[in-house]
């Protein structure tokens, strides 16, 4: 877990407003590459509309993106994204959902290969090599052909891993992607997140399992009402919070 | 030409507000033959709504116009056309409410005989309330497919706005004029009644969000 | 007096106009349905003045009656010196108006398809034109296409008004077999058995092919 003097990833002020409420209240965070951050906080803190403002699925109301190379200022008067650089950014940034959102008329294999084919050029078999490997990776290489409507869970968002590193990116998104799974099978996801993790992914994942977040991680940040309230490292922030909200949340969810 | 056309509409909204309300109250005895414990009744009531709902609507009116006459019944062709339409949505929205019984489940049904109400609150209280809010867009936009369908009446001699279109077309020549007088009137009422039916589903299916 | 091989008589002589009632639903449905998906698509546009004209056609191909868009066609033109067939008149009529009713279908199945598949299409970097031509529309596809064969099934119904703009399809043959030989009582209901042969059938097959499909997904 090296870092660079300068941050890879980094966002600045991001605010978001859906109508008359502030989802999003200047929120800032610096990430070097190969740091895994968590990001916990109650329902309703905005940690998901803050994850998807990265990716530009949300566009925020004001603010200022920096992915490597990719720049970008949000605000009255500014210009909007291009599709083109919102192209380049998400080839870069993958995300995995919490409803796993496979493609359920393509197959597994299909569903790996559709965006290698389509958004980076790749031809056919050069992108079946790679998703051969990343269904191994996921120990999935049975399932190549099947559909996602028959498989579990846990199965579907492995494959929805494996889609998302078919692009190679350098950031990956995960949004609360176990909360839609049983625990037991949960456990296998977060088993594959930790490798990818250990393999020096830079990797941003909100997420309510608190003992992932402690053990596996370089930092963790607490958002409340759409503002970052505490940030550090796992065991300072989970058994020494600061933060009056902090301890409540935590209090809360770790019954002590 | 605009009056005399208008005039038509008279006969037009009769036989659709007549059809719809006739069909709507036999419509609930049609869905109760579908569900009926009787197979022999649910069987007969699958047919007829099937028959019925797989003949074009222009064939039954001239079954019932021209054909009921040659065995003795002879009626206006004004009582043929609500006769007829009657008939049709009773079919039709038998088949809504039908749909309707079953998104609701069983399980209203069992609660409230849990709770000891007798059969006729529970279908008066419970179901029909429950059933109706979730069919009323579904009745509503069949409505106006009735509305649109009751122009069919002028085959059969009655003089409503069709009728009277295709008589001016005939003594003037006009055919254009008349006839995008009619469509006009057409969508003067079709167009607000849509509105109202998107606005129906929209209410409908905010009271179900519930928690 | 009526015999069953009298009355099988009766639908036999109604068959070729079974045969136009086809031609007329299949042509109207095959130039329909095309049409029907580009108003779809041009309906989100961006162009807002595209986007009214095609607002204006479809809401005029589903709110004026079939039998009165016929008339238009094929009596109401001549007003203008343009004096179609019967059959043309009728294909531009049912044309129409499957386009009307069609398009409604195709945008409420393409809003069907759940926000989740657009976000993940988008999020792994898809194009717009990427998105739905692989991930949209196959899902839409799905969902539009019992309601669509529905509609099929209805317009076929429907071929029975070109009756009133002499097209000798099965009411104008009925007709003109009821007056010849005055019974016509069992000469309608002969038409409708014909109509009910392929409607029952027909339905069926959606109601199956309904259920199949929504097993997929």
């Amino acid at each position: 877990m090296e870092s660079s003097t300068i941050p890879y990833l980094r966002a600045q002020g991001v605010t978001k407003d859906f109508g008359s409420v502030r989802v999003l209240d200047d929120v800032s965070m610096d990430i070097n590459s190969g740091d895994v951050v968590s990001i916990i906080g109650p329902s309703g803190a905005g940690k998901s509309t803050f994850l998807r403002c990265i990716n530009l699925l949300e566009t925020p109301t004001e603010g200022v993106l920096e992915i490597g190379d990719f720049r970008i200022t949000i605000g009255p008067g500014h210009k909007h994204a291009t599709k083109k650089e919102l192209s380049t950014l998400r080839r870069n940034v993958g995300m995995v959902f919490q409803s796993f959102n496979l493609f359920p008329h393509l197959s597994v294999l299909e569903n790996i290969c559709l965006a290698q084919r389509r958004v980076l050029g790749r031809d056919k078999d050069a992108a079946r090599v790679r998703a051969f490997e990343l269904l191994d990776r996921v120990g999935l290489s049975d399932k190549a052909d099947a559909f996602p409507g028959r498989c579990s869970g846990g199965q579907q968002q492995r494959v929805a891993i494996a889609r998302s590193l078919s692009l190679d990116p350098q950031v990956m998104l995960f949004d609360e992607p176990t909360s839609a799974l049983d625990p037991e099978v949960g456990a296998e996801i977060l088993a594959v997140m930790r490798e990818l993790a250990d393999d020096g992914m830079t990797m941003i994942i909100v997420t309510h399992e608190m003992a992932f977040a402690q053990e596996v991680g370089d930092r963790i940040y607490v958002m409340v009402d759409g503002r970052i309230v505490e940030s550090g490292a796992p065991a300072q922030v989970m058994t020494n919070p600061t933060h009056e909200r902090t301890k409540k949340f935590l209090g809360a969810v770790l019954g002590r | 030409m605009f009056l005399y056309i208008l005039q038509g509409l008279v006969w037009t909204v009769i036989i659709t507000v007549g059809g719809f309300t006739f069909g709507a109250v036999v419509g609930v005895g049609v869905a109760a033959a579908r569900v009926a414990t009787s197979r022999i009744v649910r069987i007969i009531a699958r047919v007829w709504v099937d028959v019925i709902r797989g003949v074009p609507p222009l064939v039954w009116l001239f079954v019932v116009f021209f054909g009921l006459a040659e065995v003795g019944l002879r009626l206006t062709a004004f009582q043929a056309a609500i006769l007829t339409f009657s008939l049709i949505a009773s079919a039709y929205l038998g088949e809504i409410y039908r749909g309707g019984l079953a998104a609701l489940g069983k399980g209203q049904v069992e609660a409230a005989h849990s709770l000891g109400l007798g059969r006729f609150d529970i279908l008066a209280r419970i179901v029909s309330p429950q059933v109706l809010r979730t069919v009323s867009p579904s009745m509503v936009t069949y409505g106006i497919g009735l509305m649109k369908d009751s122009a069919l009446a002028s085959t059969i001699g009655v003089v409503e706005m069709t009728f009277r279109a295709n008589q001016v077309t005939q003594n003037t020549g006009q055919g254009l004029t008349a006839f995008a007088i009619v469509g006009a009137i057409y969508l003067a009422m079709s167009i607000p009644l849509g509105v109202w039916a998107r606005r129906v589903d929209n209410r409908m299916r905010e009271k179900y969000v519930v928690a | 007096m009526m015999t069953p091989a009298t009355w099988f008589g009766y639908v036999f002589e109604l068959l070729p106009g079974l045969v136009t009632a086809l031609q007329l639903t299949g042509i109207s449905l095959l130039l329909g349905y095309p049409l029907a998906l580009i108003f779809a698509v041009l309906l989100d546009g961006k162009n807002r003045v595209v986007r009214w004209v095609v607002l204006a056609l479809v809401e005029l191909g589903r709110g004026i009656p079939l039998l009165v868009l016929l008339y238009i066609f094929y009596q109401g033109l001549p007003q203008v010196s343009i004096i179609p067939s019967a059959f043309t008149a009728a294909i531009w009529a049912f044309t129409w108006s499957t386009a009307g009713y069609g398009t409604e279908i195709i945008r409420s199945s393409l809003k069907s398809v759940p926000q989740g598949q657009l976000e993940a299409a988008k999020a792994v970097g898809l194009r717009e034109s990427d998105r739905f031509r692989f991930v949209v529309l196959p899902q839409a596809a799905r969902i539009a296409i019992p309601p669509l064969m529905g509609l099929a099934i209805i317009m076929f119904q429907l071929s029975s008004l070109a009756y009133v703009i002499t097209l000798s399809e099965v009411m104008q043959s009925a007709y003109f077999l009821g007056t010849k030989t005055f019974n016509y009582l069992p000469v309608f209901l002969a038409a409708a058995a014909v109509y009910a042969a392929v409607t029952i059938p027909a339905s069926a097959l959606v109601t199956s092919i309904e259920r199949r499909l929504g097993r997929h997904v």
